[in-house]
């Protein structure tokens, strides 16, 4: 990626010609070029029908709602929805809980994925492949099956109704993707680079804090802004194991708003949208995290 | 590239903060003789909301020092996570539950509630309830409904009527019918001027309880008995059951429902009629509120014409769970709920409360909405709900309609719906 933004000034002749040509033949976008932009851009704005429904919505009175339907735009701004729910679910409270358990559980599960893929990619402990296995399937599991098991051993362990207990759960089952990912980059881990370090004097746990995570750092701080998204938007678990309303995460307090025959559309929007935006916030603090790509790293 | 400063400093925040934050998990578990812990999930401005919410302030003002932590739950968490909550230490002292065999039923036979008979002879709930409400407090030992012991108290009813907007009616010169044959000529004018007569949502409840009716006209309350409480055999291809599908099938060829109505939610088909495009919805009083707060036109509720039962039953259960540490507050708290001053509030909400004091409901269509009740309450006219008898009957109900819409055969619909009946029904 760097080596493409080198080309300044000091490069040779022959360089230069040909990055010259090269804009000019940008310049001459031809129509298929733009046939592809209007595509793009229409495609674009579908993908964001559904947010723009949303937000109309959110700032709809249900009296308006009923009258005018779904579709149509807000007469006028009526922001008594969204502070309703915020008041109705405490939502401050609930952000914090939902921040929490997502944080929590996406350093911890990035923690615990480098140290197995450690020893699974660049260890290469026996019968790797079948813990891979095991860890794939593990991944593959719908959530309705672990639900109650994982409901009797927390009430065993005295985690039932806690949010360490979901950290842990989710930590666990986040790092099972982790480790499965990591290992197969790590196994390609350079390793002249592990073995000058060796050389050095570097030990097992120097190694692995000073060479590996270093490099591989890009690819960990996608999994963390992943896992951190995934935990957030995670309803099941959380809704089985957080009873009080005092631990609750944000996609449980949304389903206060759906009752047994009527939904309230409006504000469903109005919730939707204050559940979406910390997220969004997050992507855009680690976009650029995000577009270096998940398989990113590797050698400089 | 990456500044090495910063990903660690977020890193070390974030996991001090999840250190520091986890020491304070715990909560609940622990018993305190002073509060009632108290779920529902009403919203706080429908009828329930608005009269618990009064149940409540009266509760902590004739226990002083006692106070209600009430915490709103979503009606999916409750029924999906009550089994398992109830079997922990976290059980709230109270909570609303949905009625039925599979529901309450269901968690009566587990043992995870509280056996009520004696305080319901003791405080004479029984006397304030109709046998017609009752049948879905009472569970037997197979958790059956109509059983003998008492497992819940409602606070309200609820059934199917019409809603009808009175300007259409006027509008194209239709009169608003009191008998079956005057409601199919009504239809008949409404499609002959372009104007399809019922809003219908086959993807949902709607489109069944249309297929329910129609079969309750040709029925006894002996026949829903069979079908609900399996006192005999249910035969879902009689008589009564064909002519149901078949004039529902019927009714949507000549137009009286829309065809393409098949696809549609509750939420749509309802906010159709609020805005006033369809003459009629057939739908519950669980719709009351709703219209009576946003229609901007002139509108009433009648029972179906010329019916004498109707899908309907006794509403969301209280129910005390086993675990309940504060037994006694919570059956004070039930006695509050059903004082006249609490159901005439639920009453001018919008709600059909089941003890209320007619006189006191002051709003005129919440009044006729009463007594519409009472004359079915106590002709036995509530038959339930055509999913209720077999688990997991409500998908196979809504695929049932949507195939009668498409022009399946009733006779195949119906003879599919027995297969999952005799397969379902308990043994």
């Amino acid at each position: 990626m760097t080596t493409l933004t080198t080309r300044t000034a000091g490069a040779p002749a022959g360089e230069r010609r040909r990055s010259a040509r090269r804009t000019r033949r940008r310049r001459r976008r031809g129509p298929s070029a733009y046939a592809v932009l209007v595509g793009m851009t229409a495609l674009a704005a579908i993908m964001l029908i559904p947010f723009v429904v949303v937000v109309f919505n959110a700032l709809k009175s249900p009296a308006e709602y009923s009258a005018n339907g779904p579709l149509a735009p807000p007469e006028g701004l009526y922001l008594q929805g969204v502070r309703d729910f915020w008041e109705r679910v405490d939502f401050g409270r609930v952000l914090f809980n939902s921040a929490l358990i997502s944080g929590s559980v996406a350093v911890g599960a990035v923690l615990l994925s480098v140290l197995n893929a450690y020893a699974l990619g660049i260890g290469r402990v026996k019968g790797r492949m079948w813990v891979l296995v095991v860890l794939l399937m593990a991944n593959t599991l719908p959530q309705e099956a672990l639900v109650y098991p994982l409901f009797y051993l927390s009430k065993q362990f005295g985690l039932y109704d806690t949010r360490l207990g979901v950290i842990i759960v989710f930590t666990v089952i986040q790092s099972a993707f982790g480790t499965y990912l990591l290992s197969s980059v790590l196994s390609t881990f350079p390793r002249p680079l592990l073995e000058a370090a060796r050389i050095d004097g570097a030990g097992r746990w120097q190694i692995l804090w000073r060479v590996v995570v270093p490099v591989v750092r890009p690819t960990l701080s996608v999994l963390l802004v992943f896992f951190f998204i995934w935990t957030w938007n995670e309803f099941l678990i959380p809704m089985v194991f957080l009873q009080s309303n005092d631990n609750q995460t944000v996609s449980v307090a949304l389903g206060v708003l759906h009752g047994q025959r009527l939904m309230d559309a409006t504000m469903s929007s109005a919730a939707a949208l204050l559940g979406l935006i910390p997220t969004v916030v997050f992507f855009l603090i680690f976009q650029r995290t995000l577009s270096r790509g998940l398989t990113a790293g590797a050698i400089k | 590239m990456n500044r090495p400063g910063r990903g660690t400093a977020l890193l070390a925040a974030l996991a001090a903060g999840s250190l520091a934050l986890t020491a304070c998990g715990g909560g609940g578990g622990e018993s305190n003789p002073n509060e009632l812990r108290l779920w529902h999930y009403e919203s706080p401005d429908s009828a329930m909301g608005v009269a618990w919410n009064q149940a409540i302030k009266e509760f902590e003002a004739t226990h002083p020092g006692v106070k209600v932590k009430f915490e709103e739950k979503g009606f999916e968490q409750i029924q999906k996570t009550a089994p398992m909550v109830l079997n922990s230490n976290d059980a709230p002292d109270i909570l609303e539950y949905n009625k039925g065999n599979a529901t309450a039923g269901l968690l009566s036979k587990q043992g995870l509630l509280d056996d009520m008979s004696a305080e319901v002879a003791k405080r004479g709930w029984d006397k304030m309830l109709s046998p017609n409400i009752a049948v879905t407090s009472k569970y037997d030992a197979k958790g059956v409904m109509g059983g003998d012991k008492w497992y819940g108290i409602p606070n309200y009813a609820e059934y199917t009527l019409i809603y009808y907007n009175k300007e259409l009616f006027d509008k194209h010169g239709v009169k608003v019918p009191t008998t079956y044959d005057e409601l199919i000529k009504a239809m008949d004018q409404f499609v002959a001027k372009g104007v399809t007569p019922f809003t219908n949502a086959g993807a949902e409840v709607m489109a069944q309880h249309f297929i329910y009716q129609l079969a309750l006209d040709k029925a006894d309350p002996n026949w829903v008995q069979a079908y609900q409480r399996y006192t005999g055999k249910a035969n879902l291809t009689d008589q009564a059951w064909t002519a149901g599908a078949t004039t529902f099938a019927d009714w949507v060829k000549k137009g009286y429902i829309a065809k393409n109505s098949v696809s549609l939610k509750a939420e749509d088909a309802g906010v159709a009629f609020i805005q006033g495009k369809f003459p009629m919805m057939f739908s519950g009083t669980w719709w009351f509120g709703r219209v009576l707060k946003e229609a901007k036109f002139d509108w009433d509720t009648m029972l179906w014409p010329g019916g004498t039962m109707t899908a309907g039953s006794g509403g969301n259960l209280w129910v005390v769970p086993k675990g309940s540490k504060n037994k006694k507050l919570a059956y004070d708290f039930i006695d509050i709920t059903m004082k006249k001053n609490i159901q005439n509030a639920l009453g001018n909400a919008g709600g059909v409360p089941v003890a209320a004091d007619p006189a006191a409901i002051t709003e005129p269509k919440a009044k006729k909405l009463i007594e519409n009740f009472d004359r079915l309450a106590k002709n036995n006219g509530l038959a339930y709900y055509p999913d209720w008898p077999v688990p997991g009957f409500y998908d196979k109900w809504v695929s049932a309609g949507q195939k009668l819409m498409n022009g399946s055969s009733p006779s195949s619909v119906l003879g599919d719906l027995q297969k999952d009946y005799d397969s379902g029904v308990p043994k």
